[in-house]
């Protein structure tokens, strides 16, 4: 069986780049083939990448606090360039202080992520949860 | 018994066949004799026996089974090779196809990203590319556009080459819908995201050319004679510009720029993003050695279309003078009319100088990337994106018409840009020094490049004229040869 193919990358003008290594070595791990953009990614990049490789979800890190500003309209954008059925997940530092993850995740669920995740999610959880949504959705592309 | 230290070089144009006798002495070589001759379109030997004999008078050339000097020779086969290039994503598959095309010499008439519609294959079909370039997807990304579009190509009337550049996972369905064709597959210009993987199709398509310029015309003739391969004549000058930056201390940030009658190439050598600068990169990292070809942009047959391009540079460039863009208007139709025409007054080299600049300044700036500042939750970045020309610190000017310029000692004249309203800055180099090929040896010179790198780069850098900016001298109408050295 071909991996699937996952792009990954830390969003807007982010630096921080641990967490980035540790979701792909995960990852590839697990057995995805996984396109990492690295840190400070435009949605621009993400989308490109995820035509060119034909990725089936896109993994958004944000850890500095200015996740709500920079994650916002990359759902639009990718139905925009076609990419309707593509798996967005999003994860870290998401909003600035304590704020109850429940209301985090609401206002990103909103903007069309599939998941939130915050700092201390299980990545074992997540790649399961990733699997089982790949499983119930079509692939979009061919 | 053929001599090694001397060589000589043809370069078969269009319009002119070329050619210099060079001797090999130490780590360099020096012109001994030139000639030149109409290019004989029917039979191309012709024309070359003719500047051989020029060289050396002793020998009959049309009968001679071996060479008493090695010659190589390279053609420009009608102006280049026509691609179009049909990529994915516009700022990667696609920017990374125009690149390798316009590095294996040849010019884009074409290029599409996406899916290819209907109106794009009319298009195609009717421009008849030499070589129609697929690519699109990483190996094991995309296949679905790759072979939507090979499907569009194999019901289209286009019947040039084929190159497929893509997806490696998608080679068996695009060959097999391509099979009518004729196809060649290489590796994928872009195996992973944002890797760029070039050569390969740069060969493939070196290939193409090679076989389309020797064969008709008469070039296997000479192939056989010489027992050497041609080289396509953009690719030459391609191959002396890494000499030159790979071997000439000094020369390792710098640009070229060739103008013909109808186009204008640029080159680049230099390091194309510097990470340090606090810039951050959109899009891909633009190799060190760059070509670009303006089609329109050319003294003679692309005059009316360089004219259009630069209507706003050239009314710029003419306030305060006493000529005007309508008189102007009225020479460049006389061009189009006769593309031989040499400018017969002050007046007319006027325009033609500013024609030059005007070419010079927009090839210029399609080769040269951008910065931009965005405002970012973290305040203010810069943006950068194609490549950084700023620490260009020379250029050389070559070409019939700039060869000629530097014989006349005349500078180039980077023109008065007009104000654009653009948060784009372009990246242009920031201070130069303007070196000109008055002796025009270049393109004859590339032929050696391949070979003799570091010979023939030492020789391209000692025959250049340095020429400062302009003082400004009143300068005396002088008819100068316009075609040839
Ligand atoms: C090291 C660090 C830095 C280093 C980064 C060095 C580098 N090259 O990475 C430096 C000093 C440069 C730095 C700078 C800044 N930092 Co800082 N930094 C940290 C620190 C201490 C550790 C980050 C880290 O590496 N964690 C370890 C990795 C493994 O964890 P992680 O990044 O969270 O990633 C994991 C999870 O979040 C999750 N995950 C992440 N993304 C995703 C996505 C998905 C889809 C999923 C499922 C999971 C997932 O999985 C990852 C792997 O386990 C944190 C505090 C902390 N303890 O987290 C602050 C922290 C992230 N930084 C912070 C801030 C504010 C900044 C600055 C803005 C400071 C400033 N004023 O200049 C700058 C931002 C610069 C920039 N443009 O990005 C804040 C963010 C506040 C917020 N979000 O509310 C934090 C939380 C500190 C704090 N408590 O205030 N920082």
């Amino acid at each position: 069986m071909t991996p699937v193919n996952i792009v990954l990358g830390v969003i807007g003008f982010d630096c921080h780049s641990v967490g980035n290594k540790i979701l792909e070595a995960f990852f590839t791990e697990a057995g995805f083939k996984v396109t990492n953009l690295g840190v400070m990614v435009s949605q621009e990049e993400f989308i490109s990448a995820a035509i060119e490789t034909d990725a089936r979800a896109i993994l958004v890190s944000s850890l500095y606090g200015h996740g709500e500003i920079d994650c916002a309209g990359l759902r639009e954008k990718c139905i925009e360039k076609g990419l309707e059925e593509i798996l967005l997940y999003v994860g870290g530092n998401l909003v600035v202080g304590k704020t109850a993850f429940a209301e985090v995740e609401e206002k990103f669920l909103k903007m069309g992520y599939d998941r939130v995740f915050g700092p201390d999610c299980s990545l074992e959880k997540v790649v399961e949860l990733l699997n089982e949504d790949l499983d119930s959705r079509p692939k979009g592309n061919d | 018994m053929i001599e090694e230290d001397r060589k000589i070089c043809v370069d078969i144009g269009s319009t002119w066949t070329k050619a210099a006798m060079f001797n090999l002495s130490h780590d360099r070589f020096s012109v001994e004799t030139r000639a030149v001759m109409a290019t004989t379109t029917d039979h191309l030997p012709e024309g070359v026996y003719g500047v051989l004999h020029h060289l050396m008078p002793g020998h009959d050339w049309h009968s001679l089974e071996s060479t008493p000097v090695p010659v190589h020779f390279a053609s420009s086969a009608k102006g280049g090779l026509n691609v179009a290039v049909v990529g994915l994503v516009p700022e990667m598959t696609l920017q990374i196809a125009r690149l390798a095309a316009f590095s294996a010499g040849a010019r884009i008439c074409a290029a599409y990203p996406y899916r290819l519609t209907r109106s794009c294959i009319a298009a195609i079909e009717q421009a008849r590319p030499d070589i129609l370039l697929l690519c699109g997807g990483t190996d094991g990304g995309n296949e679905r556009y790759v072979t939507e579009n090979a499907r569009a190509i194999a019901g289209s009337a286009f019947c040039g080459t084929v190159v497929y550049a893509g997806n490696n996972q998608a080679v068996d369905h695009v060959s097999d819908l391509l099979s009518e064709r004729d196809l060649r597959v290489t590796e994928n210009l872009m195996p992973d995201f944002g890797r760029l993987n070039i050569e390969p199709v740069r060969e493939t398509i070196r290939q193409v050319f090679l076989e389309r310029i020797i064969s008709g015309k008469g070039l296997d003739e000479l192939v056989r004679r010489f027992k050497t391969q041609p080289v396509p004549t953009p690719l030459a000058v391609l191959n002396l510009v890494e000499a030159i930056g790979n071997h000439v201390a000094g020369w390792d940030n710098f640009a070229m720029i060739d103008m013909g009658g109808a186009t204008t190439d640029f080159y680049s050598f230099c390091e194309a993003y510097y990470p340090d600068s606090g810039t951050i990169l959109k899009g891909i990292v633009e190799p060190t050695l760059k070509r670009t070809v303006e089609g329109d942009l050319g003294m003679r047959v692309s005059a009316a279309s360089a004219f259009e391009t630069a209507r706003e540079l050239l009314l710029a460039n003419l306030e305060g003078s006493e000529q005007s863009l309508e008189i102007m208007s009225a020479y460049i139709d006389r061009l189009a009319a006769n593309t031989s025409h040499l400018p017969a007054d002050l007046a007319e080299q006027q325009f033609d100088q500013l024609l030059a600049s005007a070419c010079v300044y927009h090839s210029l700036m399609r080769h040269a990337g951008t910065i931009e500042e965005v405002y970012t939750a973290k305040g203010p970045v810069w943006a950068q994106s194609g490549k950084d020309l700023r620490r260009v610190n020379r250029i050389i000017g070559t070409g019939g018409f700039l060869a000629a310029m530097g014989r006349a000692g005349d500078a180039l004249e980077m023109p008065v840009a007009p104000a654009v309203k653009s948060d784009k800055i372009p990246l242009l180099p920031k201070d130069f020094e303007y070196f000109s090929d008055s002796d025009y040896v270049l393109p004859l010179l590339g032929c050696l490049a391949a070979k003799y790198p570091q010979q023939s780069a030492a020789t391209a850098v000692s025959y250049l004229t340095s020429l400062h900016h302009n003082e400004e001298q009143v300068k005396e109408f002088s008819h100068r040869e316009f075609t040839h050295a």
